[in-house]
């Protein structure tokens, strides 16, 4: 057995024979690996007596699990009606141009996963890009590449 | 319980509490179109018998002007339903204009045709040019696969494929992919079907109401207007299912979703394997081997050749010089034809059928336990019990819907499942505790498991501990301590006394057991200890004894066996012989060989003609040399099949016979449930079913049998079997006219056969011979069982073009351990000896077994592991031991 199966078994462990939990044994797993790997997937549904695919359904409907792995920096950009207005639509492609990343992707080294969200609420600030769950308006797309590229791994000033 | 009286339409009717407005509606004949509803996906219990995904069942409540969907809610009194006012008709058309919003514009060319619900409704709603913006769904999936082919763009989201896949065939391949408008039905990862743990099942395709989910390689692509309900010629469990008819050839098959054991499930035999029928290799006429070349005959000149010889042998070495080998996957009517053919025209007892090579012909007629330990339930019982045993078998593979009803018992009803196999399987995963014993101890473990009820004080009040067979029986179990189960099955003693406590537990338990246990060496005697534990726990276990072959139980019911008459009558018993006299004429009194003993016979020149009906030994049976070399010492071989066999190749006459779709008769399947075959088209050729060809041959042979068709086989075997007698057999229904669509029919219902009787007792088994020992140049144990794509020897399903194309070549699975030992890796090809022969298979290496133990199935289209066995008979029941054999594992490769 390999280190994700034993890690997710643990995992799946403190929830046996309570009903209702698969939500909560997937966050933990998305806590410890920072994506769902299929391997532990795999483990979940045998331990839970779930199959792949409900599982596969219940975390696809939430748009916060993911499926493969991401980036150590998160780069969302916000794509609200008023981060439109102010112009996030070219800050995503600058940003895109500048990473190498498509919305979504995520870069083969693992540096970066950039995408964008809806609406994150602080309107005043656009246009919003969240860095690591830390909002911050940018005007200039380029610096805050810049930072990103320098710091590549918290990617704040 | 009062009626609920409602409003519907404006006419007062009565339903019962519990009733949804649908239910009621089409009670009363009022119709209310229907898209996600699916009666047979609701389990007994649900609180709401549909899930009101489509919407397009909404009724009005005229005094509230509530929009209600009608599959979903239940009447209450005073109720005032319209199904068709103006509003709910309005709505219905912007649902179904919603649909097709996002639907392609593809009728013209889809292969759903008139088929499509959707479409239909459309049309019945008068739904013409749409209002609405077109946004078209996500296309194809790429799929490599003979058998399902998905187009989701079509896809209407009713769920019925991921309720049927979740809850009926209890898989869960697809489920709800996503949400709000990307939402679709999907496998884990999204991608294709083969890659999922979809087995092809075919019962998603047979229900979607829509071209998403559609066949990938249709034999037509139209609507057919003809339609028979028949059975599934494959294993045991005797699937109901609609034949599609076009042009005289079928075309496809449907399961009947009435029915109440298959309740619309098929598995991919059923559902892909049926065209075998439509091999080229069929045989179109008789022939004759002339200077050991086949020419083809007339039916004349064949039968008055067999019929010349047969009475020639019979006349100069006696009716003992000739043997009769039936087939299990003959009808009851033709198998009762034969056994009388065999007694009373040729006069010998040499009757045995195909079954014995899987045991089921060795099952009936232990005095105590009237059969050893057979079914005693239909399948529907299964699903009430709280506690399953499965052991010596895997109906996921060998008995698919055995396999839905234990997966849908223990996922959905909560029942625990004590699954004992040394391999993990399919149901591994549903079992509350597996044990895993050594290859071969099963009764030991048997034993051990009565013994831990019997010291914890498990046992039933029902139980008489001062009879004197009890002491004894007691006294037998001293030395199956646990800790000596232990050291002989490997099973830990915690595992055994939990199994042992889970199952005495249980007021209401089953036993599934198969070729694990009847083809097992000590078989007879695990068949004993599960009866002893049975009775010892007093919860009057349901009992299945699965079998391979559509009519494995009719043919040994219909008395194709050397020592029974039909009905099981012993041929020793004069009175009995007396009763079937009176309608036959004189028979013989002596029982006669089992197949494997008239291969001895023949081989040693005694026997010298030998009729086979429907089977392929050489193919099929261990030691295929052997049977070779016995069936050319016979003089006169004659061979009736639908194709030219590796048997039928060493016969003097070859004779062509019908295929399931052919022909008229009755199946028994394993439960005892008396299932309808019906004639849905021509035979090829000159073939002709097996029952007219036995009355050509009787004829010709001067003693012709006073029938003229399956019925009256049928009402003759009602009034002299007792197993048949008052449950309608004789007069099952004629051939049902050409129907309509399927899903408008009534379904069949359920006729069981009566279960032998015989009152069990505690006795005491003990070990005989011991499971096969380790030896050092054979250090691995081989086991063999089904393959879900694969049937028997293969002669119909290597046949069949999608399930070949789908799974061919020959395998073995090792474990990975194993695997690294031997230096061999997934896709090496291997030479697996054995002390009886060799075989080559590809590697696929598996976490599923234990260290020391491979796994080789039947396979499809040659069927090497038969090599690997000798013919070895269990003493008592005289069935194949052909299930565990020692063997060496060769690599083949580059270095020799």
């Amino acid at each position: 057995m390999t280190s994700v199966a034993e890690r997710a078994q643990e995992i799946v462990s403190n929830y046996k024979g309570k009903e209702g939990v698969l939500i909560h044994v997937l966050q933990d797993i998305q806590g410890e690996f920072g994506y769902l790997p299929e391997e532990a997937v795999r483990v979940v549904s045998e331990e839970l007596g779930i199959s792949l695919a409900e599982i596969y359904g219940v975390a696809s409907f939430y748009s916060r699990f993911y499926f493969v792995p991401r980036g150590k920096t998160i780069v969302r950009v916000c794509r609200g009606t008023a981060c439109h207005v102010r112009g996030s639509g070219r800050v995503l492609g600058k940003l895109e141009e500048g990473l190498g990343l498509k919305s979504g992707e995520t870069s083969p080294d693992l540096k970066f996963t950039l995408e964008t969200v809806n609406c994150v609420g602080c309107c005043a600030l656009a246009p919003v890009v969240v860095v690591n769950e830390k909002p911050q308006t940018v005007l200039n797309p380029d610096k805050v590449i810049a930072t990103l590229k320098r710091s590549g791994n918290g990617g704040q000033d | 319980m009062e009626p609920v009286t409602i409003f519907l339409n404006g006419r007062e009717v009565n339903g019962r509490p519990g009733m949804t407005i649908l239910e009621l509606a089409q009670q009363e004949g009022v119709y209310i179109p229907t898209l996600c509803h699916e009666p047979q996906l609701v389990s007994p219990g649900a609180a709401c018998p549909s899930i009101g995904a489509c919407r397009i069942c909404i009724v009005e409540e005229e005094r509230t002007g509530a929009l209600l969907t009608a599959c979903t809610v239940f009447i209450t009194p005073g109720m005032e339903i319209s199904t068709d006012s103006p509003r709910v008709l309005e709505r219905r058309r912007s649902i179904i204009e919603l649909m097709l919003a996002s639907h392609p514009d593809s009728c013209l060319v889809c292969d759903k045709g008139n088929r499509c619900q959707l479409r239909r409704i459309a049309a019945e709603l008068g739904v013409g040019r749409l209002g609405f913006q077109k946004v078209p769904q996500t296309a194809t999936i790429k799929e490599n696969n003979p058998f399902i082919k998905r187009d989701l763009s079509k896809c209407i989201l009713c769920a019925k494929c991921i309720r049927v896949c979740q809850d009926l065939v209890v898989e869960g391949a697809v489920d709800y992919f996503r949400r709000g408008f990307a939402t679709r039905p999907a496998t884990f990862g999204d991608g294709p079907l083969e890659e999922s743990e979809c087995t092809f099942c075919g019962t998603c395709v047979a229900l979607c109401p829509t071209g998403a989910l559609m066949e990938a390689e249709p034999a037509y692509r139209g609507t057919t207007a003809n339609v028979i309900r028949t059975t599934c010629p494959f294993c045991g469990c005797g699937c109901g299912l609609y034949v599609e008819v076009k042009d005289g050839r079928v075309v496809r098959t449907i399961p009947d979703k009435e029915d109440p054991v298959t309740r619309g499930t098929l598995c991919v035999k059923g559902s892909y394997g049926y065209d075998f029928i439509y091999s080229p290799d069929r045989l179109t006429a008789p022939l004759v081997k002339v200077d050991g070349e086949f020419r083809e005959v007339s039916w004349d000149e064949a039968l008055s050749l067999i019929a010349g010889e047969f009475n020639r042998i019979k006349a100069e070495h006696g009716g003992e010089s000739l043997a009769v080998f039936g087939s299990s996957k003959c009808t009851n009517e033709e198998n009762y034809l034969l056994q009388q053919f065999a007694r009373c025209v040729l006069g010998t007892n040499n009757i045995d059928n195909g079954s014995r090579l899987y045991g089921a012909a060795g099952l009936h007629g232990s005095p105590e336990t009237g059969g050893f330990f057979s079914t005693n339930s239909p399948l529907t019982a299964l699903e009430e019990a709280e506690v399953i045993l499965v052991i010596g078998a895997d109906p996921t593979a060998s008995a698919p819907l055995v396999g839905y009803a234990i997966k849908r018992t223990a996922r959905c009803r909560e029942a625990k499942l004590i699954l004992v196999d040394p391999r993990e399987t399919r149901l591994s995963l549903f079992a509350e505790l597996q044990l895993r014993p050594r290859v071969g101890t099963d009764l030991a473990l048997l034993n051990g498991l009565c013994k831990v009820v019997l010291d914890e004080d498990l046992a039933d009040e029902s139980v008489d501990r001062e009879a004197a067979d009890f002491a004894a029986f007691a006294e037998s179990l001293a030395p199956y301590t646990p800790s000596h189960i232990e050291e002989v099955t490997g099973v830990s003693h915690q595992e055994l006394r939990h199994a042992a406590r889970l199952f005495a537990g249980a007021k209401r338990a089953a036993i599934v057991y198969g070729n694990g246990i009847t083809q097992q060496v000590n078989g007879t005697g695990a068949l004993k200890a599960l009866s002893n534990l049975v009775l010892l726990t007093g919860n009057r276990a349901a009992v299945y004894a699965l079998q391979k072959e559509s009519n494995s139980q009719g043919a040994c019911d219909m008395g194709a066996l050397p020592d029974f008459l039909p009905g099981y009558y012993p041929v020793t018993d004069r009175e009995a012989r007396r009763r079937f006299r009176d309608y036959w004429g004189s028979l013989p009194g002596t029982p006669g060989l089992t197949f494997p003993e008239t291969l001895r016979e023949a081989k040693a020149g005694r026997i010298k003609g030998l009729y086979i009906v429907g089977e392929d030994p050489v193919s099929s049976f261990p030691d295929a040399g052997y049977v070779r070399e016995a069936l050319s010492a016979v003089g006169f071989l004659v061979v009736q099949d639908l194709f030219l066999t590796e048997t039928a190749k060493l016969a003097s006459v070859v004779l062509p016979a019908a295929g399931f779709a052919e022909k008229d008769g009755t199946f028994t399947n394993f439960e005892g449930r008396v299932n309808r075959l019906r004639k849905a088209v021509e035979p090829p050729g000159q073939s002709l079913p097996d029952w007219q060809i036995l009355l050509h041959l009787a004829a010709s042979m001067g003693h012709p049998l006073p029938y003229t068709s399956p019925r009256e086989v049928r009402e003759e075997i009602e009034k002299l079997v007792p197993l048949y007698a008052g449950i309608g057999y004789g007069t099952l229904e004629e051939p049902a006219p050409e129907s309509g669509a399927p899903e408008r029919g009534a379904g069949e219902a359920a006729v069981y056969r009566k279960h032998p009787g015989g009152t069990p007792r505690l006795a005491p088994v003990l070990n005989g011979a011991g499971p096969p020992k380790p030896h050092e140049a054979y250090p691995f144990v081989l086991l063999t069982g089904s393959n879900l794509y694969h049937f028997g020897g293969g002669t119909r399903t290597s046949r069949a073009p999608r399930l070949r194309k789908f799974s061919a070549a020959a395998y073995v699975s090792i474990s990975e351990a194993d695997a690294r030992r031997l230096a061999v890796s997934e896709g090496d090809r291997v030479r697996i000896v054995s002390p009886a022969g060799e075989a080559a298979a590809v590697v696929k290496t598996t976490d599923t077994l234990p260290e020391g133990l491979v796994f080789m199935p039947f396979a499809i289209a040659v069927n090497p592991v038969s090599q690997l066995f000798s013919i070895v008979l269990d003493p008592e029941r005289k069935s194949l031991l052909n299930k565990a054999v020692n063997v060496r594992i060769e690599r083949i490769g580059s270095d020799g």
